[in-house]
């Protein structure tokens, strides 16, 4: 690279002591081990006794192979730290996994009000036919001020256009009454409920 | 990306591991009293090798780290997109029950 980063001390020195460990301790684990092999090694001559020679090799090649295995842990921790180092600063896979998961989740929630979209489209359509059967039954019992979805939308059109003559039918005769309050108020309450529930999903 | 650089650091305990598997064996065959020569090279052979990898491999994810790392902390989140995705199943489910009931309203 042309360009030489100025990292931050603390990351600086954190990494420069990474370095320093995987250094050491591949060392170690290599000159343990070949001075475990040199001690292999039966010489003839020795200065000591052979018995004591042979408890000194015995404890030295002991000593070297715990040195041998802490170096091994040590490398263990190292690659754990680097893990750990790597999960919190490595900014472009970082960057990477949060539009992958952002990505996934707008997808999730567009397909969802997408159908959600259609449902509502259907279930309307099918709420008309309903409400048309419905009111047109003798079991409905409603009054002037309650007019289903289709009269409601049959009277607006007409307000809309004054000059069209509207056919008279009883629903008609019942609301001459109460003319001023459904000009203003051109929503009819159908059981209650507002013509812009279905609009709230 | 991320999860390969995390596999590579978990192939390295492995050969961490024959590291160690390849020493202790090399030390087994030399306390016998007539040693395997060709089992003690194939050994030796494996222990350099992984010696090797293991510091190759850590030597550049190090050299990788000091290029990308900026000391500060990363403060993106999908916590908008997750929020707006539940939101989204919140009004998928409240529908559901509106449906239900809708259903149960129009049974005979």
């Amino acid at each position: 690279m042309a360009t030489q980063r100025v990292l931050p001390q603390s990351k600086e020195s954190l990494l420069q002591n990474y370095n320093k460990r995987l250094k050491d301790d591949i060392r170690s684990i290599l000159d343990n081990l070949t001075e475990i092999i040199k001690t292999a090694k039966i010489e003839d001559e020795t200065q000591v006794a052979r018995a004591t020679q042979a408890e000194q090799d015995h404890y030295e090649m002991h000593v070297r192979a715990a040195n041998i295995v802490r170096a091994g842990e040590s490398l263990m921790k190292l690659v754990s730290d680097l893990k750990q180092f790597l999960i919190l600063n490595d900014f472009p896979s970082v960057n990477d996994a949060i539009s992958l998961q952002n990505q996934q989740l707008r997808s999730l929630q567009e397909e969802c009000d997408k159908k959600l979209t259609s449902l509502r489209d259907e279930i309307a359509i099918d709420l008309y036919e309903l409400e048309e059967e419905y009111y047109s039954s003798s079991y409905s019992q409603w009054d002037s001020t309650d007019l289903p979805l289709y009269e409601a939308y049959r009277r607006r059109d007409s307000w809309a256009s004054p000059g069209s003559s509207c056919s008279s039918t009883q629903g008609d005769r019942e609301d001459v009454e109460g003319p001023p309050s459904q000009e203003t108020n051109p929503q009819h309450h159908l059981n209650g409920h507002g013509t812009s529930s279905i609009e709230k999903l | 990306m991320a999860n390969e650089r995390l596999r590579a650091l978990e192939e390295v305990e492995k050969e961490i591991a024959t590291i160690l598997q390849c020493a202790g064996n090399i030390v087994l065959e030399l306390s016998k009293d007539k040693h395997n020569a060709s089992l003690l090279d194939r050994q030796l052979v494996q222990f350099q090798g992984s010696v090797n990898r293991v510091e190759s491999e850590l030597s550049g994810q190090i050299r990788y780290l000091t290029q990308v790392a900026t000391g500060q902390p990363h403060e993106g989140s999908t916590y908008s997109a997750r929020k707006d995705c539940q939101m989204a199943l919140n009004r998928a489910e409240y529908a559901k029950v509106k449906l239900g009931e809708l259903g149960r309203t129009c049974e005979p």
